[in-house]
């Protein structure tokens, strides 16, 4: 007789005959029945109408129809929470039972019961077993804790379940201690702060005494859990990898990269020098390379392990170089991986050995994996120097094959190595020059005319050869474009005679016909400099490159050290820290690897900045600096595009660099060049490769002699207007930095629409026409919301004033200080450039009114770190009369508290972009001093909402 | 922690379903399968993740095994863990597939019970599942002797169904309680897995061995049992070899079951075999290769005609001349262009064909002896053959099983059983060799 019948197919009055099987008297028929629901209920099926009678045969002798009746109990007593409770006695019953499997059985299912009521009843079953004389029922009580935990956190404090839980920590039996590790971790997680898992020596040696002699599972739970401890020294630190290190050669590699794991991070706290470090690091090696002889998909996720291991400690791996190499039927996924580690463990030792595994790569039949290899090869050249020469000529062997592929492949690589090795490969220049037609992917069409570009002296046709790719400007990919500009500016600069006409075609391609803003401010930079000092434009266009770095794709070394921790865990298989993927609070602690033991430290760490593989060689800038410096050049260098462009360290360098690069650009002629060098308003967009660090570049700039630098000094530092009340307009441009055009101006908010109030005064001679506005980008996304309306010619010495609606849905960009916003105003003799600060209450909207209990729940919901107070002096109004001028200005009080003479207003304001902030302002009678705290998640508008309180109640 | 299991057929049909943590709907399955089935083949399938759902699955038996997560655990975990239910699976119900799932699926459902407790996984183990498991597992079919569609060594297919009882190795371990089903059987194998990369100037330039123990244990009553490998078998690169053909291997690693007090001196593994199956002991060499490689390749590649290109294949067995090799086949990627073939083979049971798909020819030689030299001649047409797709031929790829052979020489000397079964038990030691991964370059 088979089970194949339970899935046959429903007839009608299926669930009445079921009904009447579960209610027979026979036990047989009755199990039959039972197994008849629980197959529908796989399948899908709905089945909950049976739970009464289903229920009923729980109280049985039966082993197996008592399992199979808890198996649908789990499943449907959340949706009928009152029927459970029928369920109850007999489970407290069961508790009870002689036999521990039944005790057991019904302490797991009873945890696995998520219903809120069950709960209550499952305490004192729960404390019995806990202490159980069986280790099965203890085990299975020590798993309900969390479970129970899982549904009512607070009941298991009360209960002092959590006490009970560590003491099973010395439990007899190992898989006792196993699940309560395990338990606890788990508890531990969601109360980051509290000290549930006290981890000291004599607990660590309780557990390290059960690895022993725990099943393999066990073993996990127990060697993830030693990853979290700290060793107080390298004594400790040693001792716990010594009896850690036999767990490698277990079978279950599941256990082994949990011993990595610890061994990993304690590893960083022995000093170098010992000789167990080096015994080790010797050992380490051959379990990962074990790992690789699973199947397919565990070697995946080995070899994104192995990939972090080798950026962390190559030392460990170096002579296992072999092992990566690609076998034929590997699928790709596994291929690509290799292939990334193997260029890794690449030095000059193994290169030769590389080398030719790569050749013979580059010929197989897949298109991704042919082309990583060529990749490879070029990195190769890179990193390891005494190989360049042979990896060129491989690589021109390739070439040769004419597979259209690898040829453009090649070439993108072989630009890079040029870069690296300056004037060392340029003879096979000819050679790329014959593959020219073949190119169709724009990233080697882009490298190819650099490569022209560059060399443009030693190609007798390079004129030529660039016009070809002119012919069809518009059609390219806007990288081409760049690429095409500036290898043309260089040819010119470099044989001016022949190609003007190429120069200025390009020029006006770029500048005229093109709607690419970075392609035409670059245009127009070049058109400039050529123009005004081409001696200038030669020493800032043909400028020496810094070199690139080797290691273009290494993972930033906090992040790669918080993935060691997480070694063997999905983090390590996506490459990203556990709070990227993990919803809520648990896991997303971070960890760290301990530091070194201290006595060892001083000595120690000239050594460890050596092997860190992050290190670059001091005379090679790192990639992000890289991409800054073809920034100055206006290069566009391909492998480094993708660099992220928004950290604030970035824009850091972009502004010292282009700081400088401006200075040395305006030099003596800054009057003429700072005035034109703005030549299109959307220069703010971007020049080049990083859109964004540049605005910023433009608002750092410190002063320059009289360039752009000045015109940001003037908007700071001016009382503002608020509600119905507008600050006198302050002088915003003088006259004198703006060919006559001077502007004063203030802002407002007016029946919920923002407005920016000018005066244009023409102090100049002539007519002045056709003006036009453009914001900056800023932090708040201010932006025009109409064109600015100047109908009538600005005569000399008259003035007009101006109300400019604004929007807030423009680009947002942080600026500094948060308040600043940048304008451009375009007349029909120049454009100019000035830096204001609006008030922050301008962007305090009407609907700023937050509910009291919203109120309540969000202050306790944002951290304390983000309140702060302040004073705000010499104000003689009381609270209510405070209170209505705040009001005026959107600043909401909600509540009203008096106590012992102090007056607590609570307020809440909303941002435009949707930014609550909260405020306790507290108001003593009599004391001319207010208290204001206030809180935000953002904590940086803190400073400029008191600002806005403070102006507010002055005026 | 583990969040839910369920095992799928290869249509996407639900076998079984657990939820262990509550914390994701029964939606997830069909999630599950969607993404599974819009996987693209270069795409890694092990974890894959929607929203803050990972799931991580196996393929076994034409099954879907999959476990599903939201908290950071380990892959390897889980991955072993999903291999292991499904290995006991077969152990509990004899086969693995889609029938023997639906019919035992009380079974299954017991079974991970007892395996995981709200996400953490318990044991795997058979000696201690079996005092918790009730229900009597169904056998999908009859056993047959002339049932010659699941020949096959567990784990590993071969044609050595002469040799081996192969019927009884796909019975349920855990057979009625009571009654004493099928004879007292213990099953010891040793499967080895061979890659190798052969230069084109027939140099060895890898060789890397990959072998493993495993023992399925019919017998009732746990006992101890020794086995004893070859005595003279060196562990370890460091270890000085003598003049006798030593054996060698670079690293093993053992089932926690088995103890190895008497390993260092005389090379006997002590095990108390669990019912079922189980790897005992996994081992690899690198770099070395005690015997030849089983075979050389002296091919030539030419152009013939304007649109012709002619590969000659001559291949010798370098296996002792009483071994045999069998199901050999050689795989040769030719130009893309390629559009026909014409081909030339010694003998009638050989086969050769011209791939359209994969753009290559296959050659496939049933049985091998030793010693041997077979030869090829292949025409293939390639219209518009320039000399550069000539370097679109090779390398060449070999796939083969060697049964009765291990390349690195480990033998089981002995196998006994202490204390000694009272009934006839019945032992039996198998070898075999596969390729892994056989590439001859060009």
């Amino acid at each position: 007789m088979t089970d194949s019948k339970y899935f046959t197919t429903t007839k009608k009055g299926e669930i009445f005959e079921l009904k009447a099987e579960l209610n027979s008297d026979k036990k047989e028929k009755k199990k039959e029945a039972v197994k008849k629901v629980i197959a529908s209920m796989t399948v899908g099926k709905d089945v909950s109408a049976l739970f009464p009678d289903v229920v009923n045969c729980m109280q049985t002798d039966n082993l197996e129809l008592k399992k199979l009746v808890y198996l649908y109990l789990m499943n449907y007593a959340k949706s009928q929470p009152d029927m459970a409770i029928m369920a109850v006695n007999t489970f407290v019953k069961d508790c009870e039972d002689p036999n521990p499997l039944i005790r057991a059985l019904a302490v797991r299912t009873m945890g696995c019961i998520r219903v809120d009521k069950i709960t209550e009843y499952l305490c004192e079953p729960l404390r019995k077993c806990l202490k159980d004389e069986d280790p099965y029922v203890r085990k299975t009580a020590a798993v309900c804790v969390a479970k129970l935990h899982d549904i009512n956190a607070q009941l298991v404090e009360d209960q002092g379940f959590l006490d009970t839980l560590k003491d099973l920590i010395s439990d007899s039996n190992p898989m006792v201690v196993a699940n309560a590790v395990a338990a606890l971790s788990e508890i531990a997680e969601s109360h980051p702060n509290s000290n549930l898992l006290d981890l000291n020596p004599q607990t660590i040696n309780k557990l390290l005494t059960a690895l022993n002699e725990c099943t393999e599972w066990g073993q996990i739970f127990i060697l993830d859990c030693l990853a979290n401890y700290t060793p107080r020294d390298d004594r400790e630190s040693q001792s716990i990898c010594e009896r850690v290190t036999p767990r490698l050669s277990h079978a279950n590699s599941a256990v082994v990269l949990s011993a990595v794991k610890v061994l990993m991070k304690f590893m960083e706290m022995l000093p170098k020098d010992l000789d167990y470090y080096g015994t080790l690091l010797k050992k380490l090696a051959p379990p990962l390379v074990t790992l690789l002889s699973a199947e397919p998909e565990l070697q995946y996720v080995a070899l994104r392990n192995i990939n972090l291991i080798v950026q962390k400690r190559p030392e460990i791996l170096k002579h296992e170089m072999k092992v990566f190499f690609v076998k034929y039927n590997d699928p790709i996924y596994v291929k690509l991986e290799k292939l990334d580690i193997m260029i890794r463990l690449a030095s000059q030792a193994n290169i030769a050995q590389v080398l030719a595994e790569l050749k013979e790569y580059a010929t197989e039949v897949d298109v991704d994996f042919v082309r990583k290899a060529v990749r490879a090869i070029g990195r190769c050249a890179i990193k390891v120097e005494q190989s360049a020469e042979r990896c060129v000529s491989t690589l021109l062997d390739l070439i040769q094959t004419k597979v259209n592929y690898v040829v453009q492949e090649a070439i993108v690589v072989i630009k890079d190595i040029f870069r690296k090795y300056p004037n060392k490969y340029e003879s096979v220049i000819a050679t790329l020059c014959e593959n020219l037609d073949s190119l169709d992917e724009p990233e080697a069409r882009a490298a190819m005319i650099w490569i022209v570009g560059e060399y443009a002296e030693r190609i007798d046709n390079a004129d030529e050869l660039l016009e070809s790719f002119l012919e069809g400007f518009h059609d390219e990919s806007t990288q081409v474009q760049l690429q095409l500009l500036t290898a043309i500016v260089k040819l010119f600069l470099k044989k001016p005679t022949e190609t003007q006409e190429l120069v200025q075609q390009v020029l006006s391609l770029a500048t005229q016909d093109s709607d690419n803003p970075d392609l035409r401010d670059r245009g127009y930079i070049y058109w400039r400099l050529l123009s005004t000092d081409p001696v200038a434009a030669k020493e800032v266009v043909l400028a020496e490159k810094p070199l690139i770095s080797e290691e273009t794709d290494l993972i930033e070394p906090t992040l790669l050290e918080e993935l060691i921790c997480h070694i063997g865990t999905l983090a390590s298989v996506y490459h990203k820290p556990p709070s990227a993927f993990v919803e809520g609070s648990r896991g997303v602690q971070h960890r760290r690897i301990p530091p070194r033991a201290g006595s060892v430290e001083s000595a120690e760490s000239p050594e460890v900045g050596q092997s860190g593989p992050s290190e670059a060689p001091s005379a090679v800038i790192p990639s992000q600096g890289d991409l800054l410096g073809d920034l100055l050049n206006l290069d566009l260098a391909p492998p480094t595009t993708t660099v992220p462009s928004v950290q604030p360290s970035m824009q850091m360098g972009a502004m010292d660099l282009l700081g400088g690069g401006l200075d040395s650009l305006m030099g003596d002629e800054s009057d003429t060049l700072g005035g034109d060098i703005g030549g299109s308003p959307s220069m703010g967009a971007g020049l080049g490769a990083a859109p964004t660090a540049m605005p910023a570049a433009l608002g750092g700039v410190p002063p320059v002699g009289g360039g752009l630098g000045d015109l940001f000094d003037l908007g700071g530092g001016v009382g503002m207007p608020t509600g119905f009340y507008v600050v006198p307009k302050t002088l915003w441009l003088p006259a004198m930095k703006a060919k006559g055009l001077e502007i004063s101006g203030t802002f407002a908010r007016r029946g919920g629409i923002i407005q920016m109030d000018m005066s244009l005064t023409n102090k100049a001679m002539s007519v002045m026409t056709d003006f036009a506005i453009q914001f900056n980008r800023n932090s708040f996304g201010l932006a025009p919301a109409g064109p600015l309306q100047v109908l009538t010619p600005l005569s000399p010495n008259q003035t007009i004033d101006v109300s400019l609606p604004l929007s807030t849905t423009g680009p947002v960009m942080k600026m500094e200080p948060l308040n600043n916003l940048q304008v451009a105003v375009k007349n029909n003799i120049d454009v100019f450039y000035f830096s204001c600060q609006f008030p922050l209450s301008l962007l305090f909207v009407e609907d700023g009114k937050m509910e009291r209990q919203v109120f309540l729940a969000t202050w306790k919901d944002i951290p304390n770190d983000n309140e702060a107070q302040f004073q705000i002096k010499d104000i003689h109004l009381n609270s209510d009369a405070a209170s209505n001028k705040l009001q005026g200005s959107n600043i909401f009080t909600i509540a009203k508290r008096t106590v012992e003479g102090q007056d607590m207003l609570y307020q809440s304001i909303k941002l435009t972009n949707s930014i609550w902030v909260l405020a306790e302002m507290r108001v003593q009678t009599g004391n001319p001093n207010y208290t204001l705290s206030i809180k935000c998640r953002a904590p940086e508008v803190c400073q400029f909402v008191y600002q806005c309180y403070e102006m507010v109640l002055k005026n | 922690m583990i969040s839910q299991i369920f095992i799928l057929s290869s249509k996407g049909d639900h076998l079984i379903y657990k939820d262990f943590r509550g914390e994701a709907s029964k939606d997830s399955i069909n999630v599950f399968y969607e993404m599974v089935t819009a996987l693209s083949g270069d795409q890694p399938p092990v974890v894959m993740t929607h929203k803050d759902h990972h799931f991580i699955h196996v393929r076994q038996g034409g099954l879907y095994w999959v476990a599903s997560t939201k908290t950071n655990p380990s892959p390897f975990t889980i991955i072993e863990f999903l291999n292991r239910l499904a290995a006991l699976t077969k152990d509990y119900c004899g086969s693995l597939s889609e029938k023997s799932v639906r019919m035992n699926f009380a079974l299954i459902y017991e079974l991970l019970d007892e395996m995981v407790d709200f996400g953490y996984i318990q044991t795997t183990s058979t000696d201690i599942l079996k005092n918790f498991i009730q229900t009597e597992a169904v056998s999908s079919k009859p056993f047959s002797l002339f049932d010659l569609s699941n020949v096959g060594l567990f784990g590993a297919e071969t044609q050595q169904s002469k040799v081996a009882p192969s019927v009884a190795a796909s019975r349920p371990i855990m057979s009625s309680r009571g009654e004493q089903g099928g004879k007292n059987e213990i099953f010891v194998d040793v499967i080895e897995r061979l890659s190798v990369v052969i230069g084109s100037n027939g140099v060895l330039m890898k060789a890397d061995i990959q072998g493993e123990i495993r023992i399925k244990c019919f017998l009732p009553t746990c006992s101890e049992m020794r086995i004893g490998l070859n005595e003279e078998l060196n562990i370890g690169k460091s270890q000085l070899k003598g003049y006798s053909s030593a054996v060698r291997v670079d690293e093993c690693r053992f089932h926690q079951a088995v103890k190895l007090d008497e390993f260092d001196t005389f090379r006997i593994l002590k095990v108390c075999p669990s019912q079922g199956e189980q790897t005992v002991m996994q081992y690899q060499l690198c770099d070395e290769l005690l015997c030849a490689p089983p075979f050389q390749l002296f091919p030539s590649v030419e152009k013939d005609y304007v649109n012709r290109v002619l590969i000659f294949l001559k291949l010798r067995c370098d296996l002792p001349p009483k071994s045999t090799a069998l199901n050999v086949s050689i795989t040769v990627p030719v130009p893309k262009g390629s559009v026909s073939m014409s081909q030339e083979l010694s003998s009638p049971d050989q086969t050769a064909e011209l791939q359209p798909k994969s753009k290559a020819l296959l050659w496939e030689i049933p049985r091998f002896p030793g010693g041997a030299q077979l030869s090829a001649l292949f025409k293939v047409d390639v219209p518009g053959l320039s000399s550069a797709s000539l370097l679109e031929v090779g390398p060449v790829s070999m796939s083969f099983e060697l049964p009765k052979q291990t390349c690195t020489g480990l033998q089981i000397r002995f196998l006994r059983l202490s204390p000694t079964q009272t009934g006839l038990s019945q032992r039996w030691v198998r070898y075999v060799t596969h390729s892994d991964s056989y590439t001859i370059r060009i």
